[in-house]
C-alpha cells in the first residue's frame, strides 16, 4: 500500500470509528465547551475589574498604575522625544530579538529575516513532517523542535519584557562622560540634551542607556570618517535620508539643540573611555 | 367544558415552536444544518484539551462586541481620540468595564490562539488530511496579532504613538517592499490623523473581516474533517485494526483498546 493510500485508510478508519463509537457534538463535547468559554469570560472579566480598580483613573501615566499597568498613559506628543518605544508584550519577542542584531548591516535579520523564515516553516509544518504518526514519544524531531520554539519564545519575551529602559540620566553621568571621554566644556549642553531626550532609550554611550532596536553605541562615534557636526545635524533632524527609517525624526528640537547635539556627537571620540 | 390535558398543552407549544422552524427550514435548510452540527459525532475521547479553539472563538467574540462598543464612543482623530478614551473610562456607563475587557481581551485572545496552536502541534492534529486547516489557523494567528498592532495605536497614548512609529519604520525596513508599505501605513510623510484613520480602518474592518472569513473558513474544515483523538488515547478513532496484522507488520500495530476505559 503506497504512503498516500494509506492515509487514505486511516482517515477511512478514523470516520468509521467515530460514527461507531463517537459520541454527539452536542451536549459532551459542548458541556466542556461551554464550561472553558465561561473561564474565559470570567477571565477577562476578572482582568479589567483588576486593572481599573486598582489603578487610579483620574490619574494619567504611572500615578494611576495599578496592579495591572496604568489606566491610561499621557497624551500622544509628537514634539517629545523621551519616549519609550515599547511595543504589546505579545510582540517582546520580535522586539528583543532587535537588539540581538545590531543596525546598520544585520538589522533586517531580525525585521525581516528570521521572522520571515520562522513564518514560512509555520505554515509549511504540514508538508515537512507528512508522517501519519501522532504520539508524542515517536515523533522526536517534532518534541525537540516544540520545546526549543517554547524555550526560545518565552526566552526571547522575558528578556523583551525586562530590557532595561533607560530613560533619562542625571547630570552625574554627564560629568562621567565629560571625564571619561575627554570632552571640551562647551559640548557640556548637547551632553546634557543627549541625556535628556530620549536618545537612552535605545542607544547607549559610555556605559549608560538602553541597547533598544539595533541602535549603535555612540561612545566613539565621532571618531569615524567623515561624521561631523553638520553631519549629525542633518542625521539626527531626519535619519531616513541616511537609509535609516527605524530611528524616528528628531528635527522637532530645533536648530539650535540639534546643533548642540551634534557638537557632542562629533566630540565623542571614545578618548580615554 | 374538558380542561385540556397536559399532553395536549406541550403538543401546543411543540406546534406553535415548530410552525416557524418548519418555515425557515423550507426556506433555507438552516435547521437541518444547525442539527448536524449539533449532533455531528466527534470521537469519545474529545477532552478538556479540545475546549482551548472554541474558547478562542469566544474571546474572539468577546472582541467583537466589546469592539463595537468601543466604536460607539471612539473618535478617530489626532484631538479627539485621547480624550473619547478617557470619557469612555470615566464617564460612559460601564465604559471602563468594556474598554478594560477588550484591552485585556486581547492578550487572552492571542495566548489562547497560542495555546490552541501548541495542542494541535502536540496532537499531531495538523496532519492529512487537515493541512489546509493548519494553514488558516496560522494566517489566523498573524492577522489576530496584526489586529493588535493596529489596536495598539488607537488610544493616541504616548507609548501607543512612538511604539508605532516605531513599528512603521521597522516595516520600512523590509527589502522592495518595505518603504511602500510604511508610506501607505502613515498615510504620508508623518504620523498624524491619516496615520490614526487608516489603523482605525484596518483594525475595525479590513482585520477583522478578513478574521470572521478566516474563522468560518476554519469551523467549516473542522465540522467537514472532524476532531483527531488524543494520540495517546486507546480508543483513538482510526487506530489501527488487529486484523491488519495479516500483512506481516504485526510489531507496529496497537493492541485492541483495553476492557473498559471507554468514557
Amino acid at each position: 500500500m503506497s504512503a498516500v493510500d494509506e492515509r487514505r485508510a486511516q482517515h477511512a478508519r478514523y470516520k468509521e470509528d467515530v460514527q461507531r463509537e463517537g459520541h454527539p457534538f452536542f451536549p459532551y463535547a459542548m458541556f466542556h465547551d461551554t464550561v472553558m468559554s465561561l473561564v474565559v469570560v470570567s477571565v477577562i472579566v476578572g482582568l479589567a475589574c483588576v486593572w481599573y480598580f486598582t489603578g487610579d483613573p483620574d490619574k494619567p501615566g504611572e500615578e494611576g498604575t495599578g496592579w495591572l499597568g496604568v489606566i491610561y498613559e499621557e497624551k500622544a506628543d509628537a514634539g517629545t522625544t523621551s519616549f519609550t518605544p515599547r511595543p504589546d508584550w505579545y510582540f517582546y519577542f520580535l522586539f528583543y530579538l532587535l537588539r540581538i542584531f545590531k543596525w546598520p548591516d544585520s538589522v533586517v535579520l531580525g525585521t525581516v529575516g528570521i521572522p520571515t523564515i520562522a513564518l514560512v516553516l509555520l505554515i509549511m509544518l504540514p508538508f515537512l513532517d507528512r508522517r501519519m504518526e501522532r504520539r508524542l514519544l515517536h515523533r522526536p524531531v517534532a518534541m525537540v523542535a516544540f520545546v526549543l520554539t517554547v524555550v526560545a519564545m518565552g526566552v526571547l519575551t522575558y528578556k523583551g519584557a525586562t530590557a532595561k529602559e533607560a530613560g533619562a540620566a542625571g547630570s552625574e553621568v554627564v560629568d562621567k562622560w565629560m571625564t571619561d571621554n575627554n570632552l571640551p566644556e562647551d559640548v557640556r549642553p548637547g551632553a546634557e540634551l543627549f541625556a535628556t531626550s530620549g536618545c537612552l532609550n535605545c542607544h547607549t554611550y559610555d556605559g549608560s542607556g538602553a541597547s533598544n532596536l539595533g541602535a549603535p553605541d555612540l561612545t566613539d562615534i565621532g571618531a569615524q570618517p567623515g561624521k561631523d557636526v553638520p553631519y549629525f545635524e542633518r542625521y539626527v533632524a531626519d535619519p531616513s535620508t541616511f537609509g535609516n527609517n527605524v530611528m524616528p525624526k528628531f528635527a522637532s528640537l530645533g536648530a539650535e539643540n540639534l546643533h548642540a547635539i551634534a557638537e557632542f556627537l562629533a566630540a565623542s571620540k571614545g578618548g580615554g573611555g | 367544558m374538558a380542561i385540556p390535558s397536559r399532553k395536549k398543552k406541550q403538543g401546543k407549544i411543540l406546534t406553535l415552536v415548530m410552525i416557524p422552524l418548519d418555515w425557515l427550514e423550507e426556506r433555507s435548510g438552516i435547521v437541518g444544518g444547525v442539527k448536524y452540527f449539533l449532533f455531528r459525532k466527534v470521537p469519545r475521547d474529545t477532552s478538556w484539551w479540545h475546549t482551548l479553539g472554541s474558547a478562542t472563538l469566544t474571546a474572539f467574540l468577546v472582541q467583537a462586541t466589546t469592539g463595537v462598543v468601543l466604536a460607539m464612543y471612539y473618535k478617530p482623530h489626532p484631538d479627539t481620540a485621547y480624550e473619547s478614551i478617557e470619557r469612555i473610562t470615566n464617564d460612559i456607563t460601564l465604559g471602563w468595564l468594556v474598554r478594560g475587557m477588550h484591552k485585556w481581551g486581547a492578550s487572552v485572545f492571542i495566548i489562547l490562539m497560542f495555546l490552541h496552536m501548541g495542542r494541535v502541534f502536540l496532537f499531531g492534529a495538523y496532519k492529512y488530511p487537515r493541512e489546509l486547516n493548519w494553514i488558516v489557523g496560522v494566517l489566523i494567528l498573524v492577522l489576530g496579532m496584526l489586529e493588535g498592532f493596529a489596536g495598539y495605536l488607537l488610544p493616541w497614548d504616548q507609548t501607543a504613538y512612538w511604539a508605532s512609529v516605531v513599528g512603521i519604520n521597522l516595516n520600512g525596513t523590509a527589502p522592495f517592499l518595505g518603504p511602500f508599505l510604511a508610506w501607505f501605513l502613515q498615510g504620508g510623510a508623518e504620523i498624524g490623523s491619516n496615520t490614526l484613520t487608516i489603523f482605525y480602518a484596518m483594525h475595525m474592518l479590513l482585520i477583522p473581516g478578513a478574521l470572521i472569513g478566516l474563522i468560518l473558513l476554519h469551523l467549516y474544515l473542522v465540522v467537514r474533517l472532524g476532531v483527531s483523538s488524543p494520540p495517546w488515547s486507546d480508543v483513538a478513532a482510526g487506530r489501527p485494526r488487529p486484523t491488519v496484522t495479516s500483512n506481516g507488520r504485526a510489531g507496529l500495530v496497537n493492541p485492541a483498546p483495553r476492557s473498559g476505559k471507554a468514557k
